[in-house]
């Protein structure tokens, strides 16, 4: 991992992608919430979709229900927004992950590699750490951000409804192990391609349920509680955990060895 | 120290080794000759636990490689990989710091640096790899298999793009390695390199075809051969000619005012055919070993009926 750090540092492009995704999801909720209605003069909820979904809304999120109509409409956005945040470190680090297995058989780098006494899956994970810590680092500063930004600019008491046990599962469970789950899936892949566009388009299809929780919220269809979030997170530990018994499986030293050229 | 015992290897259809034998101990360097396609990587990577022979067993130290031992083993081998397979991003340092730690050295740093200074790439330490020539790259990579201070030590091709300057100082490091103990590998095309710096040299072509010392090797597929340069007509070396057949030798060939001819044993039949060359009023200018090189002895070898064909181990198709 200490070398693809460093690699970073000596190139910080690398991270480009992961650092543009996360200030387009802090711009985008202050532009829909706060910018739009400002520029048009009129209120979120003068939409009748949005007024539709935030009743229903404020019957499932508590926090919601004590807040102005208006102010609540911006808090609900605010919310979902959220979940953003979760995908956009996905997509981002996924492409240094795809390159992580792939980029070492392409620049002739993984056989020295294999000839330390590094095991599979310590190779496999710290390929796995290396891509996340840079992204979730990135994610936590843009999160600390997104904080900030809404107590300065949203409607009062807007920032308070954020900060609750649901966006904590949020922020320090959904997230890091939907991210874990995408470059391991992202990292299997990668050691069995030539391509690295291969693994990250396979693996960026695990961000999908994701944004149909997001899709589903904004459109009133559901509502994603505390409770099924930790369902699906513990879905995710299996998941990963699995991902990670499969790509030691799958990744075959001797092939890897013998057939790449 | 390092053993290997009836090792095959087969891809598929296809055989890379067969039934190759041989040992290597403590303090010796020993070449792997063969002609591309002869299995020499396949078999270095078998060696250092890369991938698994098919049929025999390859040991260090008594021990085999199983999923229990192949880190400990790993960390005792090291090893040049056929290609550099450097980090280009990284500096000259880095490159060997992530392996230092990869190894668990105790002061990465200070290892690094003995390291560097050994190949005298202290001073490019900051430089990242992608601005290095081929040479130096080359460089690097053996300082790399060496930054663990392994005690076994496998080099795929080492001097391939160095300078003969460089090569020099690898084959000064060999040098040291072999003093230091250390059981050392080099497969290379080089034979030049490998009479100069390997103890014992083996032939492989898919299977072993000769082991032994460049120097027995020698005698075994050529003999004893004589130079004696004399002064002398036509008619006169002729005469001489046969005189040193009387005294013992044979094949005796004339070349100008040179004899060359084979001898039985390993020159001990030269004072006799010096002798009566004398007796016979020759003027002797000199007497030297008519020593084939190496690559002769590898030609030889190579083109002899069979050398391609599978053959008992320890069979040596030589030459008549």
């Amino acid at each position: 991992m200490t070398k693809e750090l460093r690699e970073m540092r000596s190139n910080p492009a690398a991270i480009l992608p992961v650092v543009l995704l996360v200030a387009v999801c802090l711009v985008l909720p202050f532009f829909i919430a706060v910018v739009l209605p400002a520029m048009t003069g009129e209120a979120l909820t003068a939409d009748r979709t949005i007024a539709q979904v935030l009743a229903y809304a404020q019957t499932q999120l508590p926090g919601l229900a004590t807040l102005p109509r208006e102010a609540a409409a911006q808090a609900f956005l605010f919310q979902q927004f959220l979940f953003l945040f979760l995908v956009a470190p996905i997509v981002g680090a996924v492409s240094l992950a795809a390159y992580a297995v792939v980029g070492e058989k392409q620049g002739r780098t993984l056989e020295p590699l294999l000839t330390t006494p590094l095991t599979t899956s310590e190779l496999l994970v710290a390929k796995v750490l290396a891509a996340f810590l840079p992204a979730l680092a990135i994610e936590f500063f843009g999160l600390a951000l997104y904080l900030v930004l809404t107590v300065s600019i949203a409607a009062p008491g807007v920032a308070r409804t954020l900060v609750t046990g649901r966006s904590l599962i949020l922020i320090v469970l959904l997230g890091p192990l939907s991210a874990l789950a995408a470059l391991q899936l992202t990292i299997a892949i990668s050691s069995r391609v030539n391509d690295p566009r291969s693994a990250q388009q396979i693996a960026v299809l695990l961000v999908l349920p994701l944004v149909l929780m997001l899709v589903g919220q904004v459109a009133g269809a559901f509502v994603v509680t505390s409770s099924m979030l930790l369902v699906v997170c513990a879905a995710l530990a299996i998941i990963w955990i699995l991902l990670v018994l499969l790509s030691v499986a799958i990744f075959d030293r001797e092939s890897i060895l013998t057939r790449w050229k | 120290m390092i053993s290997v015992d009836h090792v095959t290897r087969r891809f598929g259809d296809r055989t890379a080794v067969e039934d190759v034998s041989f040992d290597v101990h403590a303090g010796e360097v020993f070449g792997l000759l063969g002609p591309n396609g002869a299995g020499k990587t396949t078999t270095l990577r078998m060696l250092g636990g890369l991938i698994p022979p098919t049929s025999g067993s390859i040991r260090i130290d008594g021990q085999a490689f199983t999923r229990e031992s192949a880190n400990a083993l790993r960390r005792r081998i090291g090893f040049l990989t056929e290609t550099p397979g450097l980090w280009d991003q990284l500096t000259v340092e880095d490159n060997l710091l992530v392996y230092a730690r990869l190894f668990s050295v105790a002061n990465a740093r200070a290892a690094v640096q003995r390291t560097l200074e050994m190949f005298t790439l202290w001073d490019r330490r900051r430089d990242r790899v992608a601005l290095l020539s081929k040479g130096m790259k080359q460089k690097l990579a053996i300082a790399r298999a060496l930054v663990h201070d392994p005690d076994v030590v496998l080099l795929d091709e080492p001097t391939a793009n160095l300078d003969p300057q460089t090569a020099r100082t690898v084959r000064d490091m060999l040098q040291e390695l072999r003093a230091a103990q250390r059981a050392v590998i080099v497969s290379t095309h080089n034979l030049d390199e490998v009479e100069r710096v390997a103890n014992r040299v083996a032939l492989v072509s898919g299977r072993l075809i000769a082991i032994g010392e460049p120097a027995t090797l020698r005698n075994e597929v050529f003999g004893h051969r004589l130079r004696v340069r004399l002064e002398g007509s036509a008619e006169q070396m002729l005469a001489f000619s046969r005189l040193v057949r009387q005294a013992g030798a044979h094949d005796v060939r004339i070349d100008g005012t040179m004899l060359s001819m084979a001898t039985n044993g390993s020159g001990a039949a030269t004072p006799a055919i010096v002798r009566a060359l004398v007796e016979a009023g020759a003027a002797i200018y000199e007497v030297t070993d008519d020593a084939p090189s190496l690559e002769d002895v590898y030609l030889r070898l190579l083109s002899a009926p069979g050398a391609n064909s599978p053959l008992p181990t320890g069979h040596w198709p030589l030459p008549s």
